[in-house]
């Protein structure tokens, strides 16, 4: 029993060494490295249309992320290289440095921001939508309390489910699976960023034809964000700077419409406000 | 646990040590975590008796000599053991619950649940193993012994029941006992579909924080101080059922 | 033994190959009957594919580092020093009672993303570090393996070769270790089944491997038909894949033990 606490210990020391070097090696400039490599890793998150999927002909990365992803590459004069994250991983793959930053569909939060730095500017905003069944009888948030809801696993939407409005939380590890949860009947509503359900409500009306959003707000709509690991500020601002410049050149709002996505109007006010500010 | 003051003490005394346990300190997320422990244990005495009465039935399937039987609990046997739980798993939750939600027409009038589907593949994925143990236990019942027994008028069922399962169950206990390890251990792959078992749970606190090094030392240690405990009641059980002269 | 076999009716020599064919038969006459799927899943299969050889280069890298590593362990817990003996009998205890899930979670959320070797960055990559993940168990299971089919040789046999002459590592080497690995390559050969299937646990962690590629495949369609088929296709490649792994452990059990 001795040896058995002894090693537990060894194996506690030996992870905490590891994470150390871990912090350790993802402390130096990463912008230096960026150039350096003459390359930009970032974390995608292809969990549908608009913002990141596979296209199914080519199999190719499409979506914004993508588009952004590339813009931000070429602003920096360097070569593009994306991971694809999933809502469980997406936070140690940015710590761990295995990738430079994120833009995975996340949302400014106040807990989000006390370990990770973030671009001020950002480049969408949005909230929660609930896909629900047509007849299930729900008409708002309030309305999901003591019920189960589909989230995915690391979704910022847990919070706000669980101590606002009292909902059960079944959380999955990725959109996808989330929505086929619902589609079985194990959650009464599927809550993600409302600009992928609604395009993918959109476009497979037959499989979708019992389901709909009805709720008439967001859950927390923020803005979205690009994050990056703490205290990185020369990257920030080089990033910062550069989705300003996609703001006002108006690139940005071009991308979202190449992608579809359904509401624009916090793009073009960016634009109007970032272009006139020039 | 009661008072707020001795978590609090925890969280303090583990952060002097460069260890952030500071979400015991916070609401759900403290919930959700302790509910993780209870949901695992509930899932393992749950599915201990669950998979060895399913083993028993399959491992009866197997040697009772009829194809019609035979056959199909071979191909369950085989297709089980040899593909991955995860991905049964993932079929079972995604397409199988669908099917079953459309013949009952329409989701809302489904009753299963994820934990039910991790009962149901967790279950028989090692009730299956525990056929194949008992299989062999059955096999290894000397041929003489069975003979009596239906010389005495026992009925095949009575020789499956009152000789052949306690001697096969006595031989394959210490295989019986490697496949509940095992089935502890496969309990995990209910995060996948949402199940609150303890690594859900601190997927769930992690996303959020930056703590993967504190939780992946509770949840090791969790995992041993259980498997202990089972092999530890395996081998009791053992000592117990011993018949003299009988096995290894 | 041999008894039993002959009761085994013929049917079943039948039933057991037939578990190779069905699977891939039945994906075959649904993508028939149902031709828009199947040409989708046709579209599909490359990623699929691509998806499938990382599963089995995982499982090959995990299985040759946690046999070595394994071997080594099972004879030192054996050496007759308890200080050398202590760390490695609870390393084996604690990991073959590890979830394989909670160790790729940990070595891939924990372990840094590079190295850094005399000021070189060596990258390492998910699935290297599912590839320990994976190992970690895979060696405690060897070192027990191992250290059982070592101490199932006889002390007479050490003793004898003593008699002959043999150093204790001549011993080891020429007279014990052959006997073991007959014993023990049954039980090496369940560990490489387990370890196999354990590759696919790497999706949960956004390894692009054969569970991932599928539920990337049925992101991109989103049609509920093919989402099933995704995955009875990904059943069929692993049923492919350890089916007769474990066919061949059978028939080498039956060869190897007695009885």
């Amino acid at each position: 029993m001795f040896a058995n606490r002894f090693t537990k210990t060894v194996f506690g020391l030996a992870l905490s060494l590891s994470a150390l070097v871990a912090t350790q090696a993802s402390a130096d400039a990463t912008l230096d490295r960026i150039k350096g490599r003459g390359k930009l890793t970032v974390g995608v998150i292809l969990s549908g249309a608009p913002f990141g999927y596979i296209d199914p002909k080519s199999q190719e990365q499409k979506g914004l992320n993508v588009d952004l992803a590339q813009a931000l590459a070429d602003s920096l004069g360097v070569k593009l290289e994306t991971v694809t994250v999933t809502p469980p991983n997406r936070v140690q793959f940015l710590q761990q440095g295995k990738v430079d930053i994120l833009i995975a569909n996340m949302q400014y939060t106040e807990d989000r921001a006390k370990v990770l730095d973030f671009v001020p500017t950002p480049y969408d905003r949005s909230g929660g939508a609930a896909v629900v069944r047509k007849d299930s009888g729900l008409k708002d948030w309030a309305d999901l309390k003591g019920k189960p809801v589909c989230i995915s696993q690391g979704s910022n939407y847990a919070q706000p489910l669980i101590e606002e409005y009292g909902a059960t939380i079944k959380a999955l590890p990725s959109q996808p699976e989330s929505l086929l949860a619902l589609q079985g009947g194990n959650c009464v509503a599927a809550v993600h960023v409302g600009a992928t359900v609604g395009l993918l409500l959109q476009d497979r009306p037959e499989d979708w034809k019992d389901y709909a959003i009805p709720f008439p707000t967001e859950l927390i709509p923020s803005d979205s964000v690009i994050w990056l690991r703490k205290g990185e500020k020369d990257t920030q601002a080089a990033l910062d700077a550069s989705v300003k410049k996609l703001h006002a050149s108006g690139k940005l709002l071009e991308f979202a419409k190449a992608n579809r996505l359904t509401n624009t109007d916090f793009l073009q006010a960016q634009q109007k406000a970032l272009s006139a500010a020039k | 646990m009661q008072n707020g003051t001795l978590t609090e003490l925890f969280v303090r005394w583990t952060g002097k040590l460069g260890l952030n346990y500071e979400f015991l300190a916070t609401g759900y997320e403290a919930q959700i975590w302790r509910d993780g422990f209870v949901t695992t244990i509930y899932l393992v005495l749950l599915l201990i008796p669950v998979s060895l009465l399913f083993g028993v039935l399959f491992a009866a399937c197997l040697t009772s000599g009829k194809p019609w039987l035979l056959a199909p609990v071979r191909a369950f046997v085989e297709i089980t053991r040899n593909t991955p739980t995860l991905v049964q798993l993932m079929f079972s939750f995604l397409a199988l619950n669908t099917f079953v939600s459309n013949l009952l027409g329409g989701a809302q009038h489904n009753p299963l649940t994820p934990f039910f589907w991790v009962v149901a593949v967790v279950g028989l994925h090692v009730a299956a193993l525990h056929a194949e143990a008992l299989r062999a236990g059955i096999e290894a019942v000397p041929a003489s012994l069975v003979e009596a027994a239906r010389g005495i008028g026992f009925s095949r069922l009575e020789i499956l029941r009152y000789v052949e399962v306690p001697l096969a169950f006595r031989t394959s206990l210490p295989a019986i006992v490697n496949n509940l390890i095992n089935l502890v251990k496969l309990t995990t792959v209910g995060n996948a579909i949402a199940v609150s078992e303890i690594t859900y749970a601190s997927i769930m606190v992690w996303t959020q924080r930056d703590n993967v090094v504190e939780l992946m030392l509770v949840i090791l240690a969790f995992f041993s101080l259980l498997n202990f405990i089972v092999a530890r009641i395996g081998k009791w059980v053992e000592r117990r059922l011993a018949v003299p002269g009988y096995g290894i | 033994m041999t008894v039993v076999t002959a009761q085994r009716p013929a049917g079943r020599r039948v039933l057991r190959n037939i578990g190779l064919v069905a699977l891939p038969a039945a994906i075959l006459a649904w993508c028939l009957t149902d031709l828009s799927l199947g040409r989708e899943l046709m579209q599909w299969l490359p990623y699929l594919a691509s998806g499938f050889a990382m599963n089995i280069l995982i499982s090959l890298c995990a299985m040759v580092l946690g046999t070595a590593v394994g071997c080594a362990l099972g004879i030192l817990q054996l050496v007759p020093y308890r200080l050398v003996r202590a760390p490695i009998v609870s390393y084996v205890q604690i990991f073959r009672n590890a979830p394989h899930l909670v160790l790729i979670f940990a070595t891939t959320y924990i372990f840094p993303f590079e190295i850094v070797i005399f000021g070189n960055y060596i990258a390492f990559p998910d699935w290297v570090k599912a590839v320990i993940g994976l190992a970690i168990p895979a060696s405690a299971y060897v070192a027990e393996i191992t250290r059982g089919a070592i101490q199932s040789i006889p002390t007479a046999q050490w003793e004898a070769a003593t008699g002959l002459g043999f150093s204790r590592v001549q011993a080891l080497r020429w007279i014990i270790l052959p006997q073991c690995l007959r014993r023990s390559l049954p039980p090496w050969m369940n560990v490489l089944a387990s370890i196999t299937m354990g590759t696919s646990l790497a999706s949960l962690v956004g390894v692009h491997e054969l569970l991932h590629a599928a539920t990337d495949a049925s992101t991109a369609v989103r049609r509920l038909d093919f989402t099933v088929i995704a995955y009875v296709v990904v059943m069929a490649a692993f049923f492919a894949l350890c089916y007769p792994i474990g066919r061949l452990t059978r028939r080498l059990e039956r060869r190897f033990l007695p009885g």
